[in-house]
Order: structure tokens, then C-alpha cells, then sequence
């Protein structure tokens, strides 16, 4: 089994590797990911939203419904775990009387 | 070739680091150690996006002089320099993976105490062993 996993894991990180000889250099203001949508919420979002901090902006204004979503998530997971330790306890509860 | 590495090995060093989570996440056979492979391999993600973010001589994407008077801030708006500011894309979507790996982070252990109350073992096999005894 470790012998699998280690032949998967080589594999797998080779993979990878490849693919990042296509990546863009580290720091390059050119790349992909800096080119497109990123230069609109630098530019426009103190006057969008008047907040110098353009993370904040994107986070609650450009993208509120992502973070409505994401309180969904951490509320979804906060309730699973205290259903599953809640459950836990009764059960034990009944084990004793 | 030397400065292909040079602007190249961040991404390897995150392999690494993924590779070791997802090693872990693979042969360990404790579950919390499982689980602990599962947050470096989150991390590792995490650190690779950041990287995505960054420009070489930006700073932090929080606007200067952005508070100097009502006036000017409409005239700001259309000077940023958006070379001088890192992308802030990636900085927010990493905020939310952090959260979902809190809350992912959570469940599992909350998963593995209750496993823990059944069986009294933590490790894989002897759960195993324990499920075909029935």
C-alpha cells in the first residue's frame, strides 16, 4: 500500500510539474491572472465602494453573494458538528441508565 | 535555464508540499494524521494561489492616499497604477478556501470523535478489523 501510494504521489508530482513549465514567471505583472477582471477592482472600486482596501471591496461588495454562500457553508458545517457530537453524547447517555 | 528555475521553483516548492499532504492523506493509516494530509494540501493550494497574486514591486492591494479629501477621490479612481498593487483576485478567493478548510476541518474531527467513541482506535486497519467482526 505505502509502495502504491508513493508510485501515485511521483506521478501525480510529475504531472504537475509539467504542467507548470507553461506558468508565468513569479511577479510577472503581465500574467493571466493579474490581466483580466483584477485591474477593474483596482481602478474602480474606491469609487464603487469608497474603501481603500480593495480585498474588502471584492470580498463584500463585487462578491457578496460568494461570501453569503460561504457563511452558508461555515453555517452548514457548525451545525453537522454539533449534531454529531450532540449525538454522541446522548448515545452514551442511554448506554449508562 | 537558470532563470527559467529561478522564476519557476515556487510552483515546485507547492507541489512539494502538496505531495506530502497528499501522501499522507494516501498511506497514513491514523486518521487524524489523514487529516492533518489534508490541510497541508490545502495550505499548499492556498500558498500556490497567493503566489498567482503577486507582482514584482507591488504592494499589499490597499489604495494610497485614498481618504485625501472628497474631491480628489473621484479623480483617484482613474489614476490607480495597477502595476504598483497586487492582484487582490486571488487574496479574496483564498479567504473563502480558508474558510471551507476550517469547516472541512471541523466536520472531519468532529467525524473522527465519533469514530473514536465507537471503536476506540483511531487507526484504519483496526477499524477495518473491527467492521468484518461485526
Amino acid at each position: 500500500m505505502k509502495i502504491l501510494s508513493l508510485i501515485t504521489v511521483v506521478f501525480v508530482g510529475a504531472a504537475l510539474i509539467y504542467g507548470t513549465l507553461d506558468m508565468p514567471k513569479w511577479g510577472d505583472p503581465h500574467s493571466p491572472a493579474s490581466t483580466h477582471v483584477s485591474p477593474y477592482y483596482l481602478r474602480h472600486s474606491l469609487h464603487d465602494a469608497a474603501t481603500p482596501n480593495v480585498v474588502t471591496t471584492v470580498l463584500a461588495d463585487y462578491r457578496g453573494y460568494d461570501t453569503l454562500g460561504e457563511t452558508a457553508v461555515v453555517f452548514t458545517a457548525g451545525m453537522a458538528c454539533i449534531l454529531l457530537l450532540r449525538a454522541g453524547r446522548k448515545r452514551r447517555g442511554k448506554g449508562h441508565v | 535555464m537558470f532563470e527559467f528555475i529561478v522564476s519557476h521553483y515556487n510552483y515546485w516548492m507547492y507541489i512539494a508540499l502538496m505531495m506530502v499532504g497528499f501522501y499522507a492523506m494516501m498511506a497514513k493509516r491514523n486518521l487524524v494524521k489523514k487529516i492533518i494530509g489534508m490541510n497541508i494540501f490545502q495550505s499548499a493550494i492556498i500558498l500556490f494561489y497567493i503566489s498567482t497574486s503577486v507582482k514584482r514591486g507591488a504592494t499589499v492591494p490597499i489604495l494610497e492616499h485614498a481618504h485625501e479629501g472628497h474631491g480628489a477621490v473621484a479623480h483617484a479612481a482613474h489614476a490607480v497604477d495597477v502595476m504598483q498593487y497586487a492582484n487582490p483576485l486571488p487574496h479574496v478567493l483564498m479567504l473563502t478556501a480558508i474558510v471551507v478548510m476550517v469547516a472541512t476541518l471541523g466536520v472531519a474531527l468532529a467525524v473522527a470523535i465519533m469514530i473514536y467513541k465507537r471503536y476506540h482506535t483511531l487507526e484504519e486497519d483496526e477499524i477495518m478489523m473491527s467492521i468484518r467482526r461485526g
